[in-house]
């Protein structure tokens, strides 16, 4: 059982983003696609999440084709580049959002979110405005967050970039500790090789339309 | 002695709010004080809810206001919704066709659903729901459009990753980060409606009279000026709260959003019938004045033009068409001579406010809080004795309508005074620009929206100025909404289509007005 992403492609108008993309994460494991800016990955991980539809192609996953399937059925979580933090809840209450989404149990929720608190290390910081929050503390929000509700598939979308360089390299290890401790079937892009390295157990160059341009 | 010349600078800056505050003591603070202490008898503070008119208007004026805003805030959530977010077809146009009703001539206004309506209908609470509708949905745009239009496409997205529905999305995200401006929006809408006066002469009738309508019958008609002190005091504290609630918030700049920001989703079936029933409902009552000025009951006829222009005499119908055109637009001008200036300084007063100028900001915003027609009333009772006998003065009117005026240009022109930097100021001094070349090349061309929308709202709201108006007017200068709302008081067919006549003319041009002087920073 894996996410298996088979022959997709997406162009905006005429020009041609992603073209037969085929590619498989193994369940429990953290795969990391690394590609140049403006080369599509987003655009992938917005496919696989549901938020756009492929002109061709499909996304299994655990076996079952996501095709007609809404992004909000899907549970797959997304950890966005630029967080995307809800600016009117604090910080509790936006790690418990996907939890009152899906209607958890209120003290499974409230223990969930403790947890994933606790293992983000921000547990202090509950009742914080996000607004307060450093960059590094923001992104540690953003993974909490997408990991509460259990989601099958974590996508990581850049989400190192914008800290300097000792934070960077502190959450990579978190974040790979985090993904390990959750077995989280993850799929990361970024720009950075060594990023990946860190983070990810297979690393795959992403063969794109503009790439070969 | 940097932070010396920074703290004079500061200072200075609240001298600004002078000309603003002494129009407002002026038009509103000083005739309120005089009205509240010389005419009221005592007794009338208790006796005067016991009369069943005043009752029936109080029961009335609540009753139609909160009909009225709650079909607004819901049709304007979710024309605002997608017209803020979404990529359509005639976006544009729809905007345009959404925001320009608000400046609209009231009396000019209820004469178009009275030529819209079946004649059963005329004079019916369903009627003035639907004006009060046509008029507030441009409240709702305007105030929420920019807070929504400003939520990230992602931010959705996230939600919808975490598992909520379109549904949960709206009620988690959306509609919270919309609240204080849906808020703001509905106590405005709830105001406006609650005040309501030029529509309500028009459309209103026996059991149909709001308390500014009773106000006016008591002051003017039973010459009970005491009573109608009682009545208007009492109104201006049940709108004191609304109006608190409304200015509490700083989503209320009445400007409209930007088109760049909005994403390309597109609309499905449902939203488009939505939004082709809204433009129905915006363009078929004014076609419906277009088709009614030019018909008698029976026939197609151009008798009302002709009355109109002057060209046929009618029984009972004497003004000159003309002299009130020229008295509307004389008036116009100088009124938007008056709260432009004054109410641009009073936004630089109160641009990134601080708390000694929030109180500052509400004298400014107090002529927004009490109906026009209270002001008129106060305005006749102060000024009509020595020493300050300006009743006969023409300047009255055109000065009254510039404290009407101007919280909307500084409510508009805020968020421009805001967004001029600091530092952009700094710059050119350091390249060399003293103070008055500093104003005349950067401040001015920075502030072209803020005064192109300003004049256009002082011009519109001076023209189509019904309340006020109505108690200071003098037979000799009568403006259009005065002689629009003296035909439609006569009985017959002549009158009544020479009315649809000048309230057509009166809209088209005030539209004229507002699209011409305001497109560019409109939309």
């Amino acid at each position: 059982m894996s996410l298996i992403i088979d022959n997709v492609s997406f162009s905006y108008g005429d020009r041609p983003i992603l073209s037969g993309l085929s590619l498989e994460v193994p369940t429990g494991t953290t795969t990391a696609v690394v590609a140049p800016s403006g080369s599509g990955k987003s655009t992938l991980l917005r496919i696989i999440a549901g938020l756009i539809t492929p002109s061709t192609g499909s996304i299994i996953l655990d076996g079952k084709n996501l095709s007609l399937v809404p992004t909000h059925l899907r549970s797959i979580g997304m950890v966005f580049q630029d967080n995307q933090l809800f600016p009117h809840l604090n910080v509790y209450d936006n790690v418990m959002f996907g939890l009152r989404m899906a209607r958890t149990e209120k003290t499974i929720a409230a223990n969930r979110c403790r947890d994933l608190l606790d293992l983000v290390g921000l547990s202090q910081a509950a009742k914080q405005s996000v607004a307060t929050l450093s960059g590094g503390e923001s992104k540690r929000v953003a993974l909490a967050r997408a990991l509460a509700p259990s989601p099958r598939l974590l996508l990581l979308d850049e989400p190192l970039t914008g800290l300097d360089s000792e934070l960077h390299d502190r959450l990579a290890h978190d974040l790979q500790r985090i993904l390990h401790a959750t077995s989280t079937t993850a799929l990361l892009v970024t720009h950075s090789l060594p990023e990946a390295e860190i983070i990810s157990d297979s690393l795959r160059r992403l063969p794109t339309a503009v790439d070969s341009v | 002695m940097v932070g010396h010349r920074l703290e004079m600078k500061i200072r200075n800056v609240r001298i600004f709010a002078i000309p603003a505050a002494i129009l407002v003591f002026v038009t509103a603070v000083f005739p309120l004080i005089v009205l509240a202490t010389s005419v009221i008898d005592r007794a009338d503070i208790f006796s005067i809810w016991t009369k069943s008119p005043v009752q029936r208007a109080l029961v009335f004026s609540l009753w139609q206001a909160l009909l009225s805003t709650a079909f607004t805030i819901f049709l304007g959530v979710i024309a605002t919704w997608y017209l803020s977010r979404y990529q359509f077809f005639g976006r544009r146009t729809f905007i345009a066709l959404v925001t320009v009703p608000f400046v609209l001539p009231t009396v000019a206004v209820g004469a178009a659903f009275i030529a819209v309506l079946p004649k059963a209908l005329h004079h019916s609470t369903l009627a003035i729901v639907l004006a009060h509708i046509f008029f507030n949905i441009s409240i709702v745009v305007r105030t929420v459009g920019p807070r929504w239009n400003s939520i990230d496409d992602q931010l959705i997205d996230s939600a919808r990753t975490l598992g909520a529905s379109p549904l949960q999305t709206w009620r988690h995200v959306i509609m919270p980060l919309g609240k204080n401006a849906v808020f703001s929006a509905t106590a405005l809408t709830f105001f406006m409606s609650f005040t309501s006066y030029g529509i309500i002469t028009i459309l209103g009738g026996p059991g149909l009279a709001t308390l500014d309508i009773e106000i006016y019958r008591r002051a003017v008609q039973l010459g009970d000026l005491s009573g109608a002190t009682v009545l208007a005091i009492a109104q201006m504290l049940l709108i004191a709260i609304a109006f608190l609630l409304w200015s509490r918030s700083r989503s209320t700049e009445l400007i409209a959003f930007r088109v760049q920001a909005v994403s390309h989703r597109r609309l499905s079936l449902a939203p488009k019938c939505f939004f082709l029933a809204l433009a129905a409902f915006f363009t078929v009552p004014l076609l419906a004045l277009v088709a009614a000025s030019m018909r008698t009951s029976h026939s197609w006829s151009l008798s009302g033009w002709k009355v109109f222009l002057g060209i046929q005499n009618q029984r009972g119908i004497d003004f000159n068409m003309w002299q009130a055109i020229q008295t509307s637009g004389k008036y116009a001008l100088i009124a938007s001579c008056i709260a432009l200036p004054t109410g641009i300084a009073a936004a630089y007063a109160l641009s990134n406010r601080r708390s000694s100028q929030s109180r500052l900001s509400a004298l400014v915003i107090l002529p927004l809080a009490i109906s026009p027609v209270v002001i008129g009333l106060a305005i006749l009772i102060t000024y009509d004795f020595q020493p300050f006998d300006f009743r006969s003065s023409w300047l009255l009117i055109p000065v009254v309508h510039a404290a009407i005026a101007l919280p909307f240009v500084m409510r508009s022109a805020l968020p421009v005074v805001d967004g001029i930097p600091n530092d952009l100021r700094s710059a050119a001094s350091t390249l060399g620009a003293g103070p008055w070349r500093r104003l005349f090349t950067v401040e001015l061309p920075l502030l072209k929206p803020a005064i192109s929308t300003g004049l256009a709202f002082s011009m519109a709201m001076s023209l189509g100025e019904f309340g006020a108006t109505s108690f200071l007017t003098r037979r000799e200068s009568r403006t259009i909404p005065i002689i629009i709302a003296g035909l439609f008081g006569k009985a017959g067919e002549i009158p009544r289509t020479t009315g649809m006549v000048a309230s057509l003319v009166l809209i088209v041009l005030t539209a004229m007005i507002v699209v011409t002087i305001d497109r560019k920073s409109h939309i």
